[in-house]
């Protein structure tokens, strides 16, 4: 069993409070991902539940047991560096073997599950070569081999992709999330790579400055960011945010003035919501060239073209952000020439002054 | 034209001809002052006595021969005694050093305690300390502990006065043992002990030979000024002191005496040479993604 409970965990150091008060659920089997921004406490969050730092306060609960105060040995969890944290001096097979001799295995055990693991990841044939000679990938592999070894209810990776280039990140993420599903153990991430989130999570949590911002399924995050932080941070490009006025909440949706246009967007609204500013958001794979429900005139100054898809930038009057619309491949758009986009009212999201989403009623699936 | 360029050679290795001569112009001078006292006491080591004291003076040996060598050892019967002593303490001094110094600059290194800057600002000020400002103080500890004409006598503060420096030196190096892997060893189960040992350690070898080398040629030279203060047995005499046995009553046996200290700095040049082969760099290569 791998199940993991948190319980308004702190952490802080010295006066600055990094961890605010964090209480989640890890089901068996789950894999976790943490991500926000850096900075954001999620690499502490993880040391803590890791053994490596002391929590300030708040409970971590494994399995029904507190194990605040075990040592990482005794919690049944393992670990994998974003450095890989190899034994330079030893082969891939005393390096994966290391936690098997620390608590004194038998030669013949040692063997077994050193050339088990191996066989998993691959590395049969580099047991005998030391850390300095294989690639990053292959690193990062008798990294996750050390971890496997000691069959852990729960693996926790700091990051473990980040210092590898971006076609091996790409693989390593299939291999991982294979290894999952091989293993089935529990496995928390962390990772400032919303790609990685989306690609491997059963459920996200989003992390803002110590807070839990939003905990979800990847599309749920996709589909209804409870608030403007995590519509802001899940999604890439970003999402557009515009300003707008509340004018009528029925059954179907909140009616908004947006530029003089009425739009019905079909959110939960209640009461206060009528003649209050709210901040429409849409996403730039939403928006399409010429007219529909909703129509601004933009002014791109930057136009990149990536085969696939046409992404412009354009400036908005009194507003810092940029407004962003990504176009298929075969469109293209003229920089510093008026353009004329459009969105459905349906692909909008509403937040209200506080930041906080108005539900969407529709169906994401 | 430019000398010593092939097309591989990258643009920031090429030199025009002079330059190339200037700077070798720049090497054989500086090795001529730093080798002109090793080349002249070898030359003097090969003349016969006689020839030494001629006008006018001769840098070249005339009928030059290894006699020397030969003769020492009859002048001085005791020699091969003292180069062992020498040997004998600077070994022992060593030892004792790593032994301390090598888990004392692991904890400068690794943790953080109270009075640590203090404790080493410290030992820097003790090394700024020479040996002979301490000799009196020194005498009389020396005397109380009753360690006067002993060997300890000699190894005791030799050793002393190397640790501080020992300890900044191998800290740094330790220092750039990547933290991850005592967290990953603690991680995987590790005593703080059992990581030291196996991890930490092997890792840091080539620093500690660095250290032991340093240390070595520390004792082997710095144990004359000790020698001379705290002991007066003959027989523990270290080879400075015992190359006093070639200053006779009327004349100095020069050519003897340059001999004997070829002689007597060789085991330290082959315990060096020993060690160097140990020195492989490199060898936190793929421990962590730096």
């Amino acid at each position: 069993m791998g199940q993991l409970t948190l319980k308004n965990i702190v952490k802080k150091f010295g006066t600055i409070e990094v961890v605010k008060s964090v209480s989640l659920e890890v089901e068996d089997g789950e894999f976790m991902v943490f991500v926000g921004p850096s900075g954001c406490g999620k690499s502490t969050l993880l040391r803590m539940i890791a053994g490596l730092e002391h929590t300030s306060g708040g409970d971590i609960v494994i399995d029904g047991k507190r194990v605040n105060d075990l040592a990482p040995v005794k919690r049944g969890i393992a670990m994998v560096f974003q450095s890989y944290a190899l034994y330079p001096h030893m082969s891939v097979y005393e390096n994966i073997a290391f936690p098997l001799r620390v608590e004194r295995a038998p030669e013949a055990t040692i063997r077994d599950k050193v050339e088990e693991a191996a066989k998993i990841l691959h590395l049969d044939q580099r047991l005998e070569q030391k850390p300095g000679m294989l690639s990053g990938g292959q690193r990062q592999r008798v990294a996750i081999g050390r971890a496997i070894v000691r069959d852990p209810e729960i693996f926790l990776f700091d990051e473990p992709l980040s210092n590898l280039d971006a076609a091996l990140r790409a693989d390593m993420r299939i291999e991982l999330t294979r290894l999952h599903k091989q293993l089935g153990a529990t496995m928390i991430y962390v990772t400032h790579d919303q790609v990685e989130a989306m690609t491997m999570a059963d459920r996200i949590v989003v992390l803002n400055a110590g807070y839990i911002a939003q905990v979800g399924a990847p599309l749920e995050l996709y589909h209804k960011p409870q608030n403007t932080f995590v519509a802001g941070f899940i999604g890439n490009p970003r999402m557009n945010m515009l300003p707008v006025t509340g004018t009528k909440v029925s059954a179907e949706g909140v009616e908004v003035d947006f530029q003089g246009q009425r739009l019905l967007i079909p959110v939960a609204g209640h009461k206060a919501v009528e003649g209050a500013p709210l901040t429409l958001g849409i996403r730039p794979e939403h928006i399409q060239i010429g007219r529909g429900e909703a129509n601004m005139t933009v002014t791109p100054n930057v136009v990149e073209q990536l085969g696939a898809q046409t992404i412009g930038y354009a400036p908005l009057p009194d507003r810092e952000e940029t407004f962003c619309f990504v176009l298929p491949g075969t469109q293209t758009a003229a920089d510093d020439k008026p353009v004329e986009v459009s969105f459905r009212a349906a692909d909008c999201h509403l937040f209200d002054a506080d930041g906080q989403a108005l539900e969407r009623t529709g169906s994401f699936s | 034209m430019a000398m010593f360029r092939n097309d591989n050679t990258p643009m920031i290795d090429r030199y025009r001809w002079w330059e190339i001569a200037l700077i070798y112009c720049g090497i054989f001078a500086f090795l001529f002052f730093l080798l002109s006292p090793f080349i002249e006491g070898f030359l003097v080591s090969l003349k016969p006595l006689s020839q030494l004291f001629s006008s006018p003076y001769r840098f070249w040996p005339e009928n030059g021969s290894f006699a020397a060598y030969f003769s020492m050892w009859e002048t001085v019967p005791g020699f091969a005694r003292y180069i062992f002593n020498s040997f004998l303490i600077s070994t022992v001094a060593t030892v004792i050093v790593l032994l301390l110094v090598v888990p004392a600059s692991y904890a400068f290194a690794r943790f953080r305690f109270r009075g640590m800057g203090l404790v080493l600002a410290a030992f820097l000020a003790v090394s700024m300390f020479s040996g002979a400002v301490l000799l009196i103080p020194l005498f009389r500890l020396m005397r109380t502990l009753g360690l006067l004409n002993t060997y300890w006598a000699m190894i005791v503060p030799g050793a002393a006065f190397l640790i501080p420096s020992a300890i900044w030196l191998l800290r740094t190096y330790m220092m750039r043992i990547p933290p991850e892997l005592n967290e990953a060893a603690y991680m995987d189960g590790a005593s703080q002990f059992y990581t030291f040992r196996r991890v930490i350690l092997p890792i840091a070898r080539p620093g500690i030979i660095v250290v032991a080398i340093v240390t070595f040629i520390g004792a082997y030279s710095q144990q004359f000024i000790f020698a001379l203060t705290f002991n007066s047995k003959t027989e523990y005499m270290p080879l400075p002191i015992g190359l006093y046995a070639f200053f006779g009553k009327q004349d100095v046996v020069w050519n003897e005496l340059m001999a004997a200290s070829f002689v007597g700095i060789l085991p330290a040049l082959v315990i060096i040479f020993f060690l160097q082969r140990y020195l492989v760099g490199g060898l936190t290569a793929g421990a962590v993604k730096q």
